[in-house]
Order: structure tokens, then C-alpha cells, then sequence
């Protein structure tokens, strides 16, 4: 492989890990929206929706075998089923919660993340599932830069499903619903707009991608784990605050820049697989530096 | 006034409950250290589970000195902290003996614990060489360092006719360890390490390593970690179209790699003890783990299964609980043939072989590569 | 964080019991004596979990004067924890030190990590803090995992126990009287820190930073205080800790560490002293009481845990003034 070879393929690479992290980060930074609330169970989420889909996968797979359109149905089931859980989570744990201290609330995020954790630890006594997703290894060869078809059906989930959220929060009323009450709760009250609703229906769409990704994850990856959903949540947590949280379009760059960051530090000689991570935070906490509200966050007064 | 009550009274009933693990019982109590919760849970678990079937194959032959024998659990969560909690826990409760140990770092700071107690100590798993200066004495390793695996590793890579070899480990004590013994072996060995690359766990895209990997494309990749990871990096390397050897380590050698990995796995080598299907009592261990808990036994399941037998052999030998005596008997352990191997200590109570065979997928299973 | 605000006193429950400064003496003396007999009655088990609760009480005070006093999330507290410990696993193991030696380098050690991660952030909103801070964690324990001198991520071992005065200090016991003093000192240090000069500022800024600046407060100033005092804490703990286990390694310094010790932090009762100690014990003691359910363990903790935030959101500690 050449130099530009390998640029190329790990520009690939990072825009295959980038668009996991985006559809995420986009949960998170749209409950941080509407509620302000860093939602730690939201990596757990993303687990859920992984095992939801395995489930749904191994249910069907006998009429519809494991390849895409098997995926995409467990997909969609799975994102119908944890959208749900969101939604019943936000109204159990974070509901009552709305007019308690903002860490108050941070913690019962903490604790619904431990709960979601261990419910499915006990149940699968820790095991890896193997996913049963039978894509085979296929794809295409741009000179030495190989692309599976996988990566490119992914990639074009993951697109189709940001740019379907974007068009919804930007052309639907519920959108603007949702982005006039990250502007002022108390004021859309006032105006007549349906507070709880928004709120309800900002999880069901959050946690529906966290379990498209995961479901994504799972038969892309080929595994399921009981703790796969930490690490992405704290990488999709980054991803957001990259971006500038509360902004949509800013999580899906933090999530690509992230993924880059992620790749190139593993390559670039000096960094290296051990130091990437130390790398990535380097940059956001120098980003954070030079603007402190993220790349595409509008800057706001707060009192805590 | 009345939360306060609450308060004190919630309180103290709790510090009773706590102390009264020790209550007398009919039945022998033995201790288990290992991971049940946190990250590591999947190899704690794994542990016990066959620690409980070897406590279930002793008590229907009669138990130890005519007691039925029962389990302790003391979860580390693979923190040092936690796992003083468990050790010190297991002491109270009174338990003849502890098999276990998983996590070296959380194993380190239990060491002492069970030396003040004067309670022996199966380490089942933890190998790290630091563990040894830290040994009081009733502590026995029956998992072999890495040395042992690396210097293995090597020789076998070698004889394939490998030169450059790419490391890949998990940032973990046993693994960095191993990667680091494995890169000195092959560097004096006269061959050529290429990188040692670092994963975090659970990480699941390992494409950015893989690439770089077949940007250098090195004879050899030897995953030095654990099977869950190790399957999805596999998968992803033969993904991608590497063509070289791929090796991986004790930590991997679970048929549950086929699982993770599939396809890819085919005509990976892994270092092992002799486990699974290559002893004639290590079938049946297997097929019982497989009966009880419905899948394959995980990498330290059988010298799990075996700290336990030992325990209660030795237990057994000196014909009482006295820690001494049973500490006597297993230090003069004799190379009796266990499910892993026979097992004799050197005189700092580790396991005094090397005996690690290759193995190599086939067939979605392992089978005998060194013979 | 304003909710328990305007100076409402609860009318039942400690707010008005503990009020009264003679009762609260009784109270005050009460635990004390019980911790000095409680190795006698409870035996080891007990004495090394109460240790431990007692070294999450110097950890969560600690935290307490970032988040409850100046108002600033943290979460990555367990860095400070381990260049506490760290240094001294460096200093004993590496350059031969003497524990007492490396001892004030580990403080300076925490005040350095202090001014590290408190500089370059202290523009920042909560939110975007609490990354910064969650990164710096990373990067310490990435660090301590990557790096030769830190033993990797075998960590460092062979820890030799102190001696003080002649005192020989070994045992879990040994080590258990010295974190009842290290506790009693964090108690005593958190009181006379709210109540000094830089408490009142800490106050003023979480309330209202500008008008804070304006009545001549200087803001960074005075975040960065709770910052270094913060780590103070985190190190002295970090550093017995080290001591009392005689090995580190890269485990005990994970993202989970923070957010269990801010978890004390907000589950007793943010800012409040009493409530804060109370957190540390429950998080401690909650797990261990739990012991027997295995696997369960964690699974039933965080459904109490979610169950006292939902019937507690300000935490369990009742509040007197706004905190």
C-alpha cells in the first residue's frame, strides 16, 4: 500500500467508525437540547437496541436469512422497541426530575446506565452473543483502497437516518416544537405547546438511533456484549461536545471528527494505537481552548 | 429526629448483617474470588461456573473430610479496592480456602490479606510476574507466566517461517505483559517486530490498526488478550484481506472464538495449555459446562475447574483444615495429571512446567497444530 | 442547583434537630466514639470496609469543594486520586524515597494537576467542563497505563507501609486509625472552608458569577482555589490509599471512580458536609450489604439508588440554605 493508499483507506475507515459515533451523538446532544441533561444511559441504549436486534434477528432470520434485509427489519423493530424504552425511561427517572438540581438528574442518568448494564448481565450472565449476520466479505477495489459493501450500506443507513432527522426537526411542527423548547421551556408552556410531548417524543427519536447503531453495530461487527454501550457513550459524549452540544448538525461532525481522530492517531507514527486516545482528548480539550462552546454551539449564559 | 433513627437504625443493621457471614455451618466453606460485575464479569463468571462444577463433582463423591462443600463468592469487579473488600469478606466468612484470582492488578493487594489470615490461595488465572515477590507464601499460581507462552510463541512462528511479526494487545496487565515478553523473545530470537499495537476492550472497530497493519503487512499478527476481542479483530483482519498468519494466545483458546469470529478464524494458531478436547477427562468437563450453562467453557474455566480439585485434594491429603497442612501438601504437589496439565509448584508456588501446545481452527473448532 | 434555595427550613426531618449546636456536638462525639471502638466489636471484614468509606469521605469532601462549593462538575476526580497515589508509588519504588519524603511531593504534585486542568477551562459551561475534566481523567490513567515509569498497566507493587513516630503502621487496623484521622482532617478542613472568605466567594460565584466579578471577586482566581484544594484532597487520600494496598494499577483510576465518588457527592447531598459523608458511606456500604445477591449486586444498588434520587433529587441530606 502506498502512502496515499493508506490515507485513503483510513479516511474510509474513520468515516465508517465517525458514523457510528454520530448517530449516538445525536441522541445525546437532542436530549441535551430539550432538557439539558447529559444522558449517560444513553451509550446502555445503544446496547439495548443491539440485543433487541439480535433478538429480532434470530427470529426471523429463518424466513429472511441474516443478510441486509434481515438487519434492516430487526433494525427498525429494534429502533420501535427502545424508542419506547427511552420514552419510558424519560417519564419513570427523569420526569419527576425536571425541577430538581441539574446533577440530581445527571446521577438518575447514572443509575438508569447501572440499571440497563446489569439487567442485561444478569440475563446473559456476561457472554458475548455472536450476532448471526451473514454479509459475507464483499466489496469493491479502488486501487489498493478496498470498501466493502457493507461499510457503504452502513454509511448510507447512517446518512439517510441523519439526514431524515434533520429535515424533521428543520420542515416538521414537532421539530420546531423541539427547538423552541431547547430555546425556552417554560415560555413554550406558555404559548401552548405540549412541554411533556416534546420531551417524549425527542427519547423516542434519541434512543431509536442509539439503537439503529447498535443493531448496526451488532450485525456489523458480528457481536453483542452487556457492556459494549460504555465506551460508545463516552466516545459519543466527546463526539457531541466536539460539535458543540445541543447542535444536531455539530454532533454528526464531532462524530466524523472523532472517528478521523481516531484513525490518523492509531497511523500517524509518534501516537500509535496506545497514545490515540490521549490524542483525541488533546484536540477536544485544545478545541475547547479556542472555542469554548464547541465547533457549532451557540454560546449561552447558564447558572448552574 | 425521625430520619435520623431511620438513619442509625438502617445503619446498624446493616453493619450486623455484614458481620454475620461467619455464622457456623455443617458445610465446608471455600471462597471464590473473581469478577462477577464490571467489564471482566464474562471471565468471572466463567470462572465459577466451573469452580461449581468441580464442587458439585466433589460433594456427590462425598465431600471433603465428610462435610459437604459450599461456595463463597467474593466479586472483585477487577478493582483493586473492591476485591480487598471480597478477600477480606471471604476471610471473615471463614472459608478454608480461596481459588480465583483473575485480574493480576486486583489480585496484587488480596496477597497480603490472605497471608495475615494464613488462608491458602489457588490462582487460578492471574499471572503476572509481579504477583511473586508479593507472595506470602500460601499463595500458588498454576497458571503459567508468559514466559513460558512467549518463548513458545516464538518458536513456533519462527519454524512457519514468519520474520516480521505485528504484537496487538489489550492495555491490560496479562496481555501487555505478554506482548512485551513475546517482542523481547522475538527481537533476540533475530526477527523483526513491527509494532505493538494497543486496543482498548470493547472497543469493536479495530479497522484503523488493521489497516495499518496491512500497510506494513508483517508475516505474523499474535493477539496476545482475550477471545471476544480477539474474534472481532480477527474477523476484521481477514476482512480486509490479510493474508499472513494470525496467532493468538491462552486468553483466546475458547471455542467461543469461532463463535465471535466465524469463517475468519479458520487457520488461526493459538498457544495453550492442553485443555478441551485433548485430554480424555477434559471432554466430559466440557460437555457438563455445556449441559449446565448452555455454552462453550471460556479460557479459564478449566484451571478453574482444576484450582478447585487441587484445593480439595490437597484438603483431602492433609486430613484436616488446617491451613499449614494443606499448604504442606500442595507445595509438595507432585506433577499429578489435572485437566490442564499436571501440576507441580517451583519453589516460589509457581507452576513448574511449561507445557503450552499449538493449536489451530478447523472446522470451526481447535484442533492439534504441533503434532 | 437552586432549588433548595431561599433559606426554606424544612419543618420535620435533621434540619431543625440538628440545628441545635449542643445536640449536634452529642452527635458529632457519638460517631466519633463509635469509630474509634468499631474494629473491637466488628472484626476485620468490617474494619476494612469501613477504611474504605473512610477514605471515599477525604475523596468526596474533596470533590465537594469543586462541585458543591465553587459549583464546578468534575468528572474526572479520580485523576487527582491517582497522581496522589502515583507519585507516591514513583517516588517510594523508583527513587527509593521515604513514604513521608515523597509525601509532599504528591501534594505538590495535586496542586500542579490543579492548575493544569483548572487553567485552561475555567471559561467553560458546566457541561463542557464536565468533558474536559472526564478527558483529563482519561489521559492520567492512559498515561500511568502507557508509560514505562508508572509500571504500565501492571501498575506499581511492593508499596512499603509507612511508619510514624515510631509507629509501625501495617495492619488493617493500623491503617483504618489513619483514615479516621485523614477524615476527621477533611471534616474539619471542609467546615472552616466554607465558612472562610473563599467559601463566601464560592458561594457568591455559583450564585452569580458577574455579579460576583463585580464586587471585586476574582473569579478564576478563586475557581482555581477549589480546583487545587479539590486535588489537595484527592492526593493525600490517593496517597494512603497507595500505601495501605501496597500496589497500584491503571484499575483504580477508571471513569467509574469518578462517577461513583460524584455519585456520593450528590446522592448525600451536594455541599452539605454531613450529607456528603453520608453518600460516601452509602456508596460504600450499599454494594458490600449486597454482597450476597452476586451477579444481582449492582443491579439492585442502582435501583435504590434511582429510587432515593426520585424521592430525594436534592439529595438525602436536608438542606438549609440554598446549596
Amino acid at each position: 500500500m502506498t502512502a496515499f493508499d493508506v490515507v485513503m483507506q483510513q479516511i474510509v475507515n474513520g468515516l465508517v467508525l465517525g458514523s457510528f459515533y454520530a448517530l449516538v451523538a445525536l441522541g445525546y446532544t437532542m436530549i441535551f437540547g430539550v432538557i439539558k441533561l447529559l444522558n449517560f444511559a444513553h451509550g446502555d441504549l445503544y446496547m439495548v437496541g443491539g440485543f433487541v436486534g439480535f433478538l429480532v434477528l434470530s427470529a426471523i432470520s429463518g424466513i429472511t436469512g441474516g443478510g441486509w434485509t434481515g438487519v434492516a427489519i430487526s433494525m427498525f423493530l429494534s429502533m420501535i422497541a427502545v424508542g419506547c424504552l427511552g420514552v419510558v425511561i424519560e417519564r419513570v427517572a427523569y420526569h419527576p426530575m425536571l425541577r430538581a438540581p441539574r446533577l440530581s438528574i445527571l446521577i438518575t442518568a447514572l443509575a438508569v446506565s447501572l440499571v440497563l448494564q446489569n439487567t442485561v448481565l444478569s440475563i446473559t450472565h456476561g457472554q458475548y452473543t455472536a450476532f448471526g449476520a451473514d454479509f459475507g466479505f464483499g466489496g469493491v477495489n479502488l486501487g489498493n483502497v478496498f470498501i466493502t459493501y457493507n461499510q457503504m450500506i452502513l454509511v448510507g443507513i447512517a446518512a439517510f437516518l441523519m439526514i431524515g432527522l434533520e429535515v424533521f426537526v428543520s420542515r416538521t411542527q414537532y421539530g420546531r416544537a423541539m427547538r423552541a423548547v431547547a430555546i425556552d421551556k417554560d415560555m413554550c408552556q406558555l404559548m401552548g405547546i405540549n412541554v411533556s410531548g416534546v420531551i417524549a417524543v425527542t427519547f423516542l427519536i434519541g434512543s431509536a438511533l442509539a439503537a439503529a447503531a447498535g443493531t448496526l453495530a451488532g450485525a456489523y461487527y458480528g457481536s453483542v456484549w452487556y457492556f459494549m454501550g460504555f465506551l460508545i457513550g463516552l466516545k459519543a459524549f466527546t463526539a457531541a461536545v466536539i460539535g458543540g452540544i445541543g447542535s444536531i448538525p455539530g454532533a454528526m461532525l464531532g462524530g466524523l471528527i472523532l472517528g478521523f481522530l481516531e484513525a490518523f492517531g492509531t497511523q500517524l507514527p509518534g501516537i500509535g494505537s496506545e497514545w490515540k486516545d490521549v490524542f483525541s482528548f488533546a484536540v477536544l480539550i485544545l478545541v475547547l481552548v479556542f472555542k469554548p462552546t464547541g465547533l457549532l454551539g451557540k454560546s449561552e449564559q447558564e447558572r448552574m | 429526629m425521625q430520619t435520623l433513627k431511620l438513619l442509625t437504625a438502617a445503619g446498624l443493621i446493616g453493619l450486623a448483617a455484614m458481620g454475620s457471614g461467619a455464622i457456623a455451618q455443617e458445610t465446608m466453606q471455600i471462597g471464590v474470588q473473581v469478577p462477577t460485575t464490571g467489564s471482566e464479569a464474562t471471565y468471572g463468571q466463567d470462572m465459577i461456573n466451573a469452580v461449581q462444577i468441580a464442587v458439585d463433582e466433589i460433594n456427590a463423591e462425598g465431600g471433603l473430610l465428610g462435610q459437604q462443600v459450599s461456595l463463597v463468592t467474593g466479586d472483585t469487579a477487577c478493582d483493586p479496592q473492591q476485591s480487598v473488600n471480597a478477600a477480606s469478606r471471604l476471610v471473615s466468612a471463614n472459608v478454608v480456602g480461596v481459588v480465583g484470582g483473575y485480574c493480576s492488578g486486583a489480585t496484587l493487594p488480596t496477597l497480603q490479606i490472605y497471608g495475615d489470615a494464613n488462608i491458602p490461595f489457588i490462582i487460578a488465572a492471574a499471572n503476572s510476574t509481579q504477583l511473586i515477590p508479593e507472595n506470602p507464601g500460601n499463595a500458588f499460581m498454576i497458571n503459567s507466566t508468559g514466559a513460558d507462552q512467549a518463548a513458545k510463541a516464538v518458536e513456533f512462528l519462527s519454524a512457519q517461517g514468519a520474520a516480521t511479526l505485528t504484537i496487538v494487545n489489550q492495555g491490560d496487565a496479562y496481555s501487555q505483559d505478554l506482548a512485551t515478553l513475546a517482542s523481547e523473545d522475538w527481537t533476540a530470537a533475530g526477527n523483526e517486530v513491527v509494532s505493538i499495537e494497543t486496543v482498548n476492550k470493547g472497543e469493536q472497530d479495530y479497522s484503523a490498526i488493521v489497516t495499518k497493519i496491512r500497510s506494513t503487512n508483517p508475516d505474523a499478527v499474535f493477539w496476545t488478550a482475550y477471545y471476544a476481542d480477539g474474534g472481532l479483530l480477527i474477523r476484521q483482519l481477514r476482512q480486509s484481506g490479510y493474508q499472513g498468519i494470525i496467532a493468538v494466545g491462552d486468553g483466546s483458546n475458547s471455542p467461543q472464538l469461532f463463535d465471535i469470529a466465524g469463517q475468519a478464524a479458520e487457520g488461526v494458531f493459538a498457544f495453550s495449555n492442553p485443555t478441551a478436547d485433548f485430554l480424555p477427562q477434559a471432554a466430559s468437563f466440557t460437555e457438563t459446562y455445556q449441559e449446565d450453562y448452555g455454552n462453550a467453557p471460556g479460557p479459564y474455566a478449566p484451571l478453574a475447574y482444576d484450582g478447585m480439585k487441587l484445593l480439595g485434594w490437597a484438603i483431602a491429603e492433609a486430613g484436616s483444615t488446617d491451613a499449614d497442612a494443606i499448604i504442606e501438601v500442595l507445595r509438595s504437589a507432585d506433577g499429578q495429571e489435572w485437566l490442564a496439565g499436571p501440576i507441580s509448584f517451583t519453589d516460589v508456588n509457581t507452576l513448574a512446567r511449561s507445557n503450552f501446545i499449538v493449536l489451530k481452527g478447523e472446522g470451526g473448532a481447535w484442533t492439534r497444530a504441533d503434532e | 442547583m437552586t432549588s433548595n434555595s431561599n433559606g426554606a427550613v424544612p419543618t420535620h426531618g435533621l434540619g431543625p434537630f440538628l440545628q441545635d449546636a449542643r445536640l449536634r456536638w452529642v452527635v458529632a462525639i457519638a460517631i466519633l466514639a463509635f469509630l474509634v471502638v468499631a474494629p473491637m466489636i466488628f472484626g476485620s471484614y468490617i474494619t476494612v470496609i469501613l477504611t474504605n468509606a473512610l477514605l471515599y469521605v477525604v475523596l468526596c469532601l474533596g470533590l465537594n469543594i469543586v462541585v458543591g462549593y465553587a459549583g464546578l462538575l468534575d468528572l474526572g476526580y479520580a485523576a487527582f486520586f491517582a497522581v496522589g497515589a502515583y507519585t507516591i508509588g514513583v517516588l517510594t519504588i523508583q527513587f527509593g524515597f521515604n513514604f513521608w519524603v515523597a509525601f509532599p511531593f504528591a501534594v505538590l504534585a495535586a496542586v500542579l494537576a490543579g492548575v493544569i486542568i483548572g487553567g485552561p477551562t475555567l471559561r467553560l459551561r458546566s457541561d463542557y467542563l464536565a468533558i474536559v475534566t472526564l478527558g483529563f481523567g482519561e489521559i492520567v490513567r492512559f498515561s500511568a497505563r502507557n508509560l514505562e515509569i508508572t509500571g504500565r498497566a501492571s501498575g506499581i507493587s511492593g508499596i512499603q507501609d509507612p511508619s510514624l513516630f515510631g509507629w509501625q503502621i501495617r495492619t488493617q487496623t493500623d491503617y483504618y486509625y489513619v483514615f479516621v484521622v485523614l477524615a476527621i482532617i477533611a471534616v474539619i478542613a471542609s467546615f472552616r472552608l466554607a465558612n472562610s472568605r473563599l467559601g463566601r466567594a464560592w458561594l457568591y460565584v455559583r450564585h452569580d458569577e458577574d455579579a460576583a466579578e463585580a464586587m471585586g471577586i476574582n473569579r478564576v482566581q478563586v475557581k482555581l482555589a477549589a480546583y487545587v484544594i479539590g486535588a489537595i484532597f484527592g492526593a493525600v487520600g490517593g496517597a494512603f490509599f497507595a500505601a495501605n494496598l501496597g500496589a497500584i494499577s491503571p484499575e483504580s483510576f477508571s471513569f467509574e471512580q469518578s462517577v461513583l465518588v460524584l455519585m456520593a457527592v450528590i446522592l448525600g447531598g451536594m455541599g452539605k458536609i454531613p450529607g456528603v459523608i453520608l453518600g460516601a458511606f452509602i456508596i460504600i456500604l450499599g454494594p458490600e450489604l449486597l454482597r450476597d445477591l452476586g451477579e444481582f449486586r449492582l443491579l439492585v444498588f442502582a435501583v435504590g439508588l434511582l429510587l432515593i434520587m426520585l424521592f430525594r433529587p436534592s439529595g438525602i441530606w436536608p438542606g438549609r440554605r440554598g446549596a
